[in-house]
């Protein structure tokens, strides 16, 4: 067990690890292929992989498709968002 | 007369400095030593009565020696200087130290309010939802509110803000008890660099009283040599100072020296592992009457003598479940306390105890299988109900003058989820030996995690008192109609009757139970009551304790001075302000700001009246019959450029962008993706890939992250193709300044140039005009939020002060925010109380909008047929009946068709052109113009009949706005 997860930080693709405070949470995913009414009510439901858009907002204000781990806390992946995935 | 009682309490050798020392208490004075608490120290003059319950306003006294304390809370100081809700057995006296009991009136011997209790029995759990809802809540809440709990707030913000300071270490270790002392040895040992956080002003837990030896030496001397070698290894020790909470890589720690705010620091540490060794919390046992002063924690009571030389009380009955209290008893007789009786409520004691016959010998009478049923006595104890457990009617009756009790210890758990190794008592050693043990293996453990590997050295090893063997005893037996007297949670007066009711009415989850009694809410946060209150629930139940748990603990996880959490983010420090390029020339010029966001804007100026009405009247009279200009600088704006700009405003506008011609601009509305209206503005189109959008200035930032949103959120479709477009926030980098009224024209002709002259007299409604105003760009734009003929001139920051003092000299005078208000509410413009996230374009009489073909953001949901249903609210105009009454926003309204409201009032103003209030509304839609409703305000402008009429109250035909008249 160690303390290796940075919990209070999110790596953003261009300014690298900063702090939580710099970004600002919008949403969770809709399923793929929502229809519109889908992609407002409905989300992913799944305790190991939640899938968000974060904004940096406090930094360079790139938008980005976080995964994360809700049960551990953990965040596994960050993109660019509307980046080839 | 006095609380004082010469009888009650005295002291036996101390510990601290024999000093005397003054502090005042309800107004009346005593002496102290120095190091005393308030406490220790009212302790040791007699007085037991040291505030009043929240809610029945019992007559309450210590019962616990530490943070856990729910009864007494002091105030500090005299007002408006004053500290409330300060922890008396953690307060260290100070000279001339003012206290005050809490919850109370006019004094703590004499409540009026708990008289009110004193007829009828007491106000059960829920009482107040069930009582106080006719006619409403807000008829009860201030009455109410005065009453319940807790001290007053202070006057002033006197308190200097916190020491901030960020560190890191290797290994955290929360607690110095034996457990925390020893897994600091350890990880030091290993090479870590250790932090050592104790909440108390010193360290070593229990062993300050417990009869112990580690080591081969008695504990007091062990802790000094633990201390000379901590020291030794550069561990840092801070006293007086309690983790809060944190995440797992941040923990926030907080001290506060002699348990009252002055200088206290805020710690946010990175450590790479974490031990939490905070020990348990000692928790009473429910019996009728246990709220009486004088019923205390045997723990309590043994850190009152050991620390203070206080004793508590001269004829004691000790009532627990375990082995300990033979070992206490054996200490509290020592100290010159006489017991009358220890209750055990298990069939058989160990008979490892040698100490239970010395103790029977020396004529106490140790009764097992033996319950205290009841305290008797008026607001003192003059003695105890006792009966066996298997015949509780067979009730014997003892005199005393305290009862210590002791139903076991509640592991401090609150930092579970930060930690990784929880050592000691909060990990279930309650015996000395395991615990440090255990502490050493933890700390050990730490290290190694901390990328330490030299592990060399063993563990402590010592004995104190004996393992409890603890037999779960939650509450004493007693008649239902007295379960009421049981108290689970002294603060918040929750009682065994409460979690009864509790769970009659269907609140089953100890969260629900929680919410609904409030049991453990307050400053004590279920340290001593919240297991005991579980503990309770599960026997009501059936249910196994491990099935009902505790509710959870949130931070902080002690009280916490709000001055340490503002930090430095007081008074200007608390945000940023934005001004204006004419803030200065506002400000000399006599205008009252007012904050919108992070901008100031002016909100009235003073030339014009006395205050904000009489000016803002005045101002809009003076726009409506010469003209007018304001800073509208705060506006937001977003150019949006490249080959797919217009396409990618379709996207997220109702209306198509892509239609607006060059020199041309249109009012557009946006969607949330929902259908509700998410903003407003004027989109000007400065070239055929170029368009600079205007938002709300109060949405502005919020904008800014949609339209960049957009640019980028592939699941929306007709987005997908779209990537040739940027967007740039231009707010800062363009002043605006609206020019409205008749004489418009004539003034910009004057200030910009001749050679400006014809280019505004082309101006169509919407249109506008680039150019120069002293070399530098500028644009006039046709376009009114007042109703009048009027402009909107984009000027440079640098050269916004020259264009507004020309407009000035040319006559045209600035209103602020105020008049701003009365002028669209005349013409039904539309501002945040209309556009709140809750209504649809339809809602606003946007249909017109909603009719143009065009696929955007937030546009299918508009289907929904819920969104056209008769209840849906409409956007109409208000005013009263009879012409002249006022009534203000907020206002509900309630018509004819039912009972409950069919809207309410978003904006109102006194118009001074149509010389009547006018307002705006939404009303739901089986309405029709020309209905009556209610506009009920009963705090305010009481019942007001006012007419639906339409939102346009002024000049609906659009004739001022559109005015071709020609510039002189």
């Amino acid at each position: 067990m160690t303390l290796a997860t940075l919990q209070t930080r999110l790596t953003c693709p261009f300014c690298g690890p900063r702090h939580l405070s710099e970004f600002v949470f919008h949403k969770t995913v809709a399923p793929p292929n929502a229809s519109p009414f889908a992609e407002v009510y409905e989300r992913i439901d799944n305790p190991n992989l939640s899938i968000e858009h974060w904004q940096h907002v406090r930094g360079c204000r790139s938008w980005l498709r976080v995964h994360r781990n809700p049960s551990s806390g953990s965040v596994l992946e960050i993109h660019l968002l509307g980046a080839a995935i | 007369m006095s609380h004082r009682d010469t009888q009650a309490a005295t002291r036996v050798g101390t510990r601290i400095a024999n000093k005397s020392i003054k502090f005042s208490f309800d107004g009346q004075e005593y002496l102290a030593q120095s190091g005393d608490t308030a406490a220790s120290a009212l302790l040791a003059s007699g007085v037991r009565e040291m505030g009043r319950s929240v809610k029945y306003r019992r007559l309450r006294g210590l019962l616990a020696a530490g943070p856990e304390e729910p009864n007494a809370l002091f105030t500090v100081g005299n007002f408006p200087n004053i500290i409330p809700n300060v922890s008396a057995p953690q307060l260290v006296l100070r000279n001339g130290m003012a206290l005050r009991s809490q919850n109370r009136w006019p004094s703590l011997k004499w409540d009026v309010a708990s008289l009110l209790q004193a007829g009828g029995g007491f106000l059960g759990a829920g009482f107040y939802y069930k009582t106080f809802i006719w006619p409403s809540w807000k008829t009860y809440e201030k009455l109410i509110r005065n009453l319940a709990g807790l001290g007053a707030a202070p006057g002033v913000c006197s308190l200097s803000p916190p020491k901030i300071m960020y560190a890191s270490c290797d290994v955290l270790i929360a607690g110095a008890g034996p457990a925390g002392l020893a897994a600091a040895l350890a990880a030091a040992r290993a090479g870590a660099n250790v932090w050592l956080i104790e909440r108390e002003p010193v360290v070593g837990g229990e062993l300050e009283f417990e009869a112990s030896e580690i080591d081969g030496l008695p504990g007091a001397q062990w802790i000094a040599a633990t201390l000379a070698e901590l020291a030794r290894r550069d561990v840092k020790i801070f006293t007086d100072t309690t983790i809060m909470g944190g995440s797992s890589d941040l923990i926030i720690a907080h001290r506060e020296a002699g348990g009252i705010a002055g200088n206290n620091a805020v710690y946010r540490m990175k450590p790479r592992a974490m031990v939490a060794a905070m020990g348990a919390v000692e928790r009473p046992i429910a019996f009728v009457g246990n709220d009486r002063p004088g019923v205390m924690l045997i723990n309590a009571a043994e850190k009152f003598l050991a620390r203070y030389g206080v004793k508590i009380g001269h004829e004691l009955v000790l009532f627990a479940n375990h082995d300990r209290v033979y070992a206490a008893a054996a200490r509290l007789q020592a100290g010159g306390m006489r017991i009358r009786a220890i209750i055990d409520t298990r069939l058989t004691a160990s008979e490892t105890i040698p100490l239970r016959g010395d103790l029977m010998r020396s004529g106490i009478h140790c009764l097992l299988n033996t319950a205290v049923l009841a305290t008797i006595g008026g607001n003192r104890i003059t003695g105890v109900k006792i009966a066996p457990l298997d015949a509780p009617h067979q009730v014997r009756t003892l005199a005393c003058d305290s009862v210590l009790v002791s139903g076991g210890w509640s592991p401090a758990t609150a930092q579970l989820t930060q930690s990784h190794f929880i050592a000691g008592a909060e990990h279930g050693c309650l015996e000395l030996n395991a615990a440090l043990h255990d502490g050493y293996t933890a700390g050990r453990t730490a290290a190694q995690v901390a990328g330490k590997t030299d592990l060399s050295g063993t563990a402590p090893r010592g004995h104190g008192d004996l393992t409890p063997s603890l037999m779960p005893f939650w509450r004493s037996p007693s008649d239902p109609i007295r379960e009421k007297y049981q108290f689970v949670d002294l603060q918040n007066d929750v009682t065994v009757a409460d979690l009864r009711a509790a769970l009659a009415e269907g609140f089953n989850d100890i969260e629900h139970v929680k919410r609904y009694t409030t049991l453990g809410v307050g400053t004590e946060q279920g340290r001593t009551s919240g297991l005991l209150g579980a503990g309770i629930v599960a026997e009501l139940k059936g249910d196994p304790l491990t099935k009902v748990i505790t509710s959870r603990e949130r931070p902080p996880y002690y009280p916490m001075t709000l001055s340490s959490l503002a930090g430095l983010r007081v008074n200007g420090a608390l945000r940023p302000t934005r001004k204006t390029a004419l803030h200065q020339w506002h400000e000399s010029n006599g205008a009252v700001l007012e904050s919108m966001g992070l901008w100031m804007r002016p909100r009235y100026y003073q030339a014009n009246g006395a205050d904000a009405f009489t000016a803002g009247i005045a101002e809009a009279r003076r726009v409506r019959s010469i003209g007018g200009i304001i800073d509208s600088s705060t506006l937001g704006k977003i150019e949006v450029a490249g080959p797919d700009a217009a396409a990618f405003l379709d996207t997220i506008y109702l209306s198509k962008a892509s239609t607006i011609k060059i020199g041309r601009s249109k009012y557009m509305v946006n969607l949330r993706e929902d259908g509700m209206v998410l903003d407003d503005g004027i989109v000007l189109r400065l070239a055929d890939d170029r368009f600079l959008a205007t938002v709300s200035s109060g949405h502005a930032e919020h904008m800014l992250s949609h339209f960049e949103y957009y640019c980028v959120a592939r699941h929306y479709p007709t987005i997908s193709d779209i990537r040739a477009v940027s967007v740039t926030d231009v707010t800062e980098s363009w002043s605006v300044i609206a020019v409205a009224g008749s004489t418009s024209r004539h003034a910009l002709a004057q200030v910009l140039g001749n050679e400006w002259l014809a280019k505004i007299a082309q101006l169509t409604h919407m249109d506008f005009a680039v150019g120069l105003f002293q070399g530098h760009d500028i644009k006039v734009l046709r376009a009114s939020f007042s109703g009048e003929l009027a402009f909107e001139l984009h000027c440079r920051p640098t050269h916004t002060l020259a264009l507004w003092e020309g407009l000035v000299a040319a006559g045209l005078l600035p209103y602020g925010l105020e008049a701003l208000d009365i002028l669209r509410v005349e013409k039904g413009y539309l501002v945040s109380s209309e556009i709140n996230g809750q209504t649809t374009p339809f809602d606003l009489g946007m249909d017109g909008l909603v009719k143009q073909k065009n696929t955007c953001v937030g546009r299918e949901l508009l289907n929904r047929p819920a969104f056209h249903e008769a209840s849906r609210p409409r956007l109409v105009g208000l005013k009263a009946v009879d012409g002249k009454s006022k009534f203000l926003a907020g206002a509900q309204l309630i018509g004819s068709l039912a009972p409950r409201p069919c809207g309410h009032v978003t904006s109102t103003v006194y118009s001074p052109t149509l010389k009547e209030w006018i307002g705006l509304g939404l009303v739901a839609r089986d309405y029709a113009l020309g209905d009556i409703v209610r506009a009920h305000d009963p705090l305010r402008s009481g019942n007001t009949r006012v007419l639906l009429v339409s939102p346009v109250h002024l000049d609906p035909s659009g004739a001022r706005m559109k005015s071709m008249s020609r510039a002189p």
